[in-house]
């Protein structure tokens, strides 16, 4: 009986901690949004470095019996109980597996050249930045292939564009020659840090010391892109048969859950394989990708991510131990100014041989700089294998809110002005956009017609895309041309190439008449009140008769 | 889009013989039903009204793209017809029209209908091309415009 009472009082602890990380999560977050305009992620961060065990979570309470609400178990790595952490290892492969479906791999094919180029240069320049700075600072470390100095340099690697792809969006650049290079770029860029995390996590497994055994690196690099590539190619060739079955269900929320249940697999199986779990979330949701599901998918799993991933990011910030943090802060800003360093020079350095000038290279440098969730799992991954300890763990964490600060002013600066390319760029991709837009009687409305609207881009052989989870844009590509569609309030703007403004004009054109096809039928029903009087018109009936 | 595999001479047509709208209209979709297989010539009629009812589609420049969406046909049909004599249209800039281009596609496909009209369009958009169109003698001199107009 006494296991069943202290799995009960365990139990009883861990909805506790949820229930306060949940509520302190979601109010940091709207504050930091609504306030001080900055993404909810950074609150939902801060609000666990508050409540979190070094901080207020650290005080006694009487109703656990002496015992604080976050308490730090004894010899574990990571100073939360591993009930509430497996909570965030679901929330990693939730995010990875979202990252991997939102992934436009047709896209940064058709601009693979420069892009790649760019998310090459950035990585590579990063990563030996990163790697660098921590021979040179970090106590005992005198290897780039030590492991310590290797997860270094993988956390200077990650960029996160979703940041970069909203700011984009609003000031209608994400068609621009730097836009498109920027996302294809942020593809590459995911895919190699995914990648090289895969490498760095198999070479500390096997206890990887300083020496440098050349043909242990290769064979674990070799298995780790080969496990990449192979399932990520299989999948590909999978996936699109698999919906198709699991279409016939009819069921689009059980073939998100069952997809969901796939990344878990999947991921279980690369940690198996020796490689992290985030691997095989992130090439399952790859596969699915370029399905014509992956936005149902995405938009089925909006709900869960809502929930899990505050967690997420609140648990994160727990895990900083701000008496540690003191002692490397120093280290810690001279990292975040590497890594805006090795984007600026990497990513908009290599641009420069992609036909780019200063001016372009400065912004796909800056477009490339904000960091998110992959620095933060990656870096969580090197606290929990042990490779980190807490001081470099809040390194990370100083990088990736320096980098979510600075970024977007940067950006904002750097998109003005004349054109950064040297040339004309492609068809499809025209840097004078039109814009079209329309208001709505009602926000409400406005996001019924967009739905409508995405639906009627699909028909049309579209791929419509949701680029932020937080606003409404969407990108909508069909070969080699984008547009974008986003919602501002009650407002509908459409930007497009202007070989594509007729198309846009008249789909919208058709679109709107046959909503008001639609309205005019609800209006029938708003007319009479034959429907509601058939609803409520036996409420006060007297029921004598029935007696 | 390719408008060679589209229009074909018998879907154009100069010298329309109708006087109003509904005139011109029928005398399109007789053209599509003389080139389709099995085609209902009411239940496309009904189609192309239908839209007319909702907004006329007579646009600016005395162009109109009258069209109507039925699952009575599988792929995109279209032909395209020029008038002599100016016709009413109800069009956007209250002038008469000359020059239509009919579009019907199925229910579900309305993305290569679109495109058709967006290309076509963007070539009726230029007045050297509208000036000729109108000045042509034969369907073989506007089908030729119509497709070196787009190189």
């Amino acid at each position: 009986m006494e296991h069943g009472d202290s799995l009960i009082h365990l139990m009883t602890k861990l909805v506790f901690q949820l229930s306060i990380i949940i509520i302190a999560a979601k109010l940091f977050g709207f504050l930091v949004s609504r306030y001080l305009k900055q993404s909810s992620v950074l609150g939902e961060i801060v609000a666990g470095m508050i409540i979190g065990p070094f901080a207020l979570g650290s005080i006694p309470l009487a109703m656990f019996g002496g015992e604080s609400l976050f308490i730090i178990p004894h010899g574990a790595a990571i100073p939360i109980m591993p009930e509430l952490e497996g909570f965030a290892t679901v929330a990693s492969i939730v995010l990875l597996f979202l990252s991997g479906l939102e992934t436009d791999l047709k896209t940064f094919l058709r601009f693979a050249g420069v892009g790649a180029l760019v998310g090459l240069g950035g990585v590579i320049v990063s990563f030996f930045l990163g790697a660098g700075s921590a021979i040179l600072f970090i106590p005992g470390v005198s290897h780039w292939m030590e492991p310590k100095a290797l997860f270094m340099g993988i956390i200077a690697t990650a960029t996160s564009v979703g940041i970069t792809a909203r700011i984009l969006s609003e000031q209608r650049e994400l068609s621009s020659p730097e836009g498109v290079t920027i996302l294809s770029a942020a593809v590459l860029d995911d895919v190699i840090g995914i990648i090289l995390l895969a490498i760095v996590v198999g070479l500390t497994k096997t206890g990887s010391s300083g020496g440098v055994e050349w043909s242990l690196v290769g064979s674990i690099a070799l298995k780790a892109v080969g496990f990449w590539l192979g399932s990520t190619v299989i999948g590909i060739v999978l996936a699109p048969r698999l919906t198709k079955r699991l279409k016939r269900l009819k069921d689009l929320d059980a073939l998100a859950m069952i997809s969901l249940g796939l990344a878990l697999l999947l991921a279980g199986f690369s940690e198996k394989a020796g490689l992290a779990m985030i691997i095989g979330a992130y090439v399952m949701g790859l596969a699915l990708s370029s399905t014509d599901v992956a936005e149902d998918i995405r938009h089925r799993l909006e709900g869960l991510y809502n929930f899990i991933v505050p967690i997420f990011f609140c648990v994160m910030g727990m895990m900083v131990d701000f008496a540690v943090m003191r002692k490397v802060l120093g280290y810690g800003l001279l990292y975040a100014a590497l890594g805006v360093a090795g984007k600026l020079v990497g990513a908009g350095g290599f641009s420069l041989f992609g036909g780019f000038n200063l001016r372009g290279a400065y912004r796909i440098g800056a477009g490339m700089l904000p960091r998110g969730e992959v620095t933060l799992i990656m870096a969580s991954l090197g606290l929990s294998t042990g490779v980190l300890d807490s001081g470099l763990f809040g390194v990370a964490v100083i990088a990736m809110f320096i980098s979510s600060l600075v970024a977007p002013p940067v950006l904002l600066r750097a998109f003005k002005g004349g054109s950064g390319y040297k040339g004309e760029m492609a068809e499809g991709g025209d840097s004078e956009l039109k814009s079209i837009g329309f208001e709505m009687p009602s926000e409400a409305l406005a996001g019924f017609v967009l739905t409508r609207l995405l639906e009627a881009f699909r028909e049309a052989d579209f791929f419509p895309r949701r680029l932020d989870h937080q606003n409404p844009v969407y990108t909508l590509q069909k070969d080699a041309v984008h547009i974008t569609l986003y919602l501002d309030g009650a407002n509908i703007t459409c930007n497009v190439p202007p070989a594509q403004e007729s198309f846009v004009r008249l789909l919208l054109t058709e679109e709107i008449l046959s909503l008001k096809e639609l309205f005019r039928s609800v209006e029938k029903v708003a007319e009479s009140d034959s429907v509601e009087r058939n609803i409520i018109g036996n409420l006060f009936e007297s029921n004598e008769q029935n007696d | 889009m390719n408008l060679k595999k589209i229009l074909t001479l018998d879907s154009v047509k100069v010298g329309l013989t109708g006087s109003t709208k509904q005139e011109i209209i029928e005398e399109l979709i007789d053209i599509i039903v003389a080139n389709g297989r099995n085609l209902s010539r009411d239940v496309l009629l009904k189609a192309v009204m239908e839209r007319e009812k909702q907004m006329s589609t007579g646009m600016n420049n005395g162009i109109a793209i009258p069209h109507g969406k039925t699952d009575v046909v599988t792929d995109l049909h279209v032909v395209i017809g020029v008038s002599q004599k100016p016709v009413d249209f109800a069009s956007l800039d209250k002038k008469p029209a000359r020059i239509f281009i009919m579009t019907i596609s199925p229910k579900s496909q309305t993305g290569p209908h679109l495109q058709f009209l967006a290309e076509v369009s963007r070539l009726l958009g230029k007045d050297e091309v509208c000036r000729k169109i109108l000045e042509a003698k034969s369907s073989g001199d506007i089908l030729k415009i119509f497709l070196e107009g787009r190189a």
